[in-house]
């Protein structure tokens, strides 16, 4: 069964583009532009690793991860920003991410953090 | 008859002694005039002689112009002696080197009939710099012959130094909000260009999988794409480091000195303007931990903005900087202003990156002002007033143990 994929950022080039690229790693990806659309649509329960945006209109990253520990869900994480503020990195892992990444990111890079992480 | 006579003689006796008392009450009147005068001449020179201000007197019917009388103040402020004063030429005193333009205007000035007013930088005896006000009037004789001219010098330094601080404040405090800005523009702009260079990039290693062996001429340019899109990505990493924004300094801070302080450097701007600051502080309030330059770049911006709302409105003038307690734990600063308001569509995305309602604006006051407030754990928020103008109000947290 290939890994299911989540990506939420507000924008929709990023999302087509991430996932025409992981889709050619076989992932199975699905994508959303707010993270409300992501909790109406997917379930805590539902596996799926999530390639998270910060700086977005509504719920930022930083909220969407603190919701989904929230729910008890034991989803992994990937926080993905343009903006690389010094702490970025430690806080991500500090919330109980797998990863941050700075934006533009390198397709392999992203496929191997993802692969890590689904065997964790 | 004899008692006529008599009578007359005794009238005459009379008379004479009245005479005589006129005549020496007469003499004590102008004696007593003479006294008047001479006090009023004291007092006075007294008062001239005690005045701050240098009053020098000067005969204009000498060809030279020479002083013939200095005050006190007058050797004190310029440091020469009395010696090297009277009879000397005031312009000579002070040699003309450097304000020959200026003494050629008070010569001109003096020259048409009229008084001269205007501040220069003068030199003390012993090379020292200072600043005076200098006010040359003209004495004329009662056919209107200018006589004498009498100057006032005052010292105007600690006004001049006190003005220059505040200028150079003010200047201090614009360049920083200025790198400020451009620091926010750059990170906004570095975000906004992330986005496309990720797809981009994206794209590109997608078509690369896709043919995998194939198209080797199609692989080369894709790696093409791939190699700029990362050089694109460093040119801005490096951009954005260059101008990484400063860590605030926090330090006990009163907000009400803040404001004070800040509403001084912007005074000349708002007379200016013909608008009104009303300060209404709460003076009780306590210290709080924060960034003083950041802060007053945040006040700075806000009555920056009411100015402007109030710009095109003539009936509209005043501001009003208020503070306050909210419960224990925060301190309130309210700005507001009588302008034109905020449009109801324009509410949500005020506090945006680029959002700017003027013509010359770079939407980056409010969104730099709003994260400075939250760095500093607090809320920026603004509302339109219920009768005219709106109201930007922030809260800054009160750490208590910071309590001085």
């Amino acid at each position: 069964m290939p890994t299911k994929i989540f990506i939420v950022d507000d924008d929709e080039s990023v999302c087509r583009a991430l996932k025409t690229l992981l889709m050619t790693y076989d992932f199975e990806v699905r994508t959303f532009n707010s993270a409300q659309d992501f909790f109406d649509t997917i379930a805590p329960e539902d596996p799926g690793c999530l390639l998270l945006d910060i700086h977005m209109p509504g719920l930022d990253g930083w909220e969407t991860q603190k919701k989904i520990l929230a729910t008890g869900s034991k989803r992994p994480v990937i926080f993905i920003s343009a903006e690389k503020k010094d702490d970025a990195h430690d806080r991500a892992l500090k919330v109980g991410a797998v990863g941050f990444l700075q934006k533009p990111v390198n397709g392999q890079t992203l496929v191997d953090l993802i692969n890590s992480s689904a065997r964790n | 008859m004899k008692i006529k006579t008599r009578g007359n003689l005794e009238e005459q006796i009379r008379q004479g002694a009245d005479r005589e008392k006129l005549g020496a009450d007469r003499e004590k009147q102008g004696a007593n005039r003479e006294k008047l005068a001479e006090e009023q001449i004291q007092v006075r020179t007294k008062a001239m002689e005690s005045t701050f201000d240098g009053i020098f007197i000067i005969d204009a019917k000498k060809p030279n112009f020479p002083i013939i009388y200095a005050n006190p103040s007058f050797y004190s402020l310029t440091g020469y002696s009395r010696n090297e004063v009277i009879g000397k030429n005031y312009f000579l005193l002070y040699g003309l080197d450097d304000n020959s333009r200026i003494y050629e205007e008070i010569k001109k000035t003096l020259r048409q009939g009229k008084s001269f007013h205007g501040e220069m930088l003068n030199f003390k005896k012993n090379g020292e710099k200072f600043w005076s006000l200098l006010r040359i009037t003209l004495v004329r004789d009662k056919n209107g012959i200018t006589t004498h001219y009498v100057g006032n010098k005052t010292d105007t330094t600690l006004m001049r130094q006190r003005d220059l601080e505040i200028a150079e404040q003010r200047e201090e405090l614009l360049h920083v909000t200025r790198v400020g800005k451009l620091a926010e523009f750059v990170s906004s702009l570095a975000h906004e260009i992330s986005q496309p260079l990720t797809a981009i990039l994206s794209y590109a290693q997608a078509a690369q999988r896709t043919l995998k062996d194939r198209e080797p001429q199609v692989q080369e340019i894709l790696q093409f794409i791939v190699n700029d899109d990362q050089r694109a990505a460093e040119v801005i990493r490096r951009l954005r480091s260059l101008l990484k924004k400063n860590k605030p300094t926090f330090e006990p801070l009163d907000i009400n000195v803040i404001i004070n302080d800040t509403v001084r450097l912007i005074m000349p701007h708002i007379t200016a303007g013909n608008k009104i600051v009303k300060l209404d502080l709460d003076t009780s309030l306590p210290y709080f931990q924060g960034d003083r330059i950041q802060l007053q770049q945040v006040i700075l911006n806000l009555i920056s903005n009411s100015l402007e709302a109030m710009e095109s409105s003539e009936d509209s003038h005043e501001l009003i900087i208020k503070t306050s307690r909210k419960g224990k734990e925060m301190i309130m600063v309210e700005v507001k202003d009588s302008g034109c308001g905020i449009p109801e569509e324009n509410m949500k995305k005020l506090f945006a990156h680029f959002f700017t309602s003027k013509p010359d604006g770079l939407g980056m006051g409010l969104s730099i002002s709003r994260s400075i407030v939250e760095a500093h754990g607090g809320h920026l928020e603004a509302k339109n007033n219920p009768d005219q103008g709106a109201t930007f109000y922030f809260t800054i947290p009160v750490n208590l143990k910071n309590d001085l």
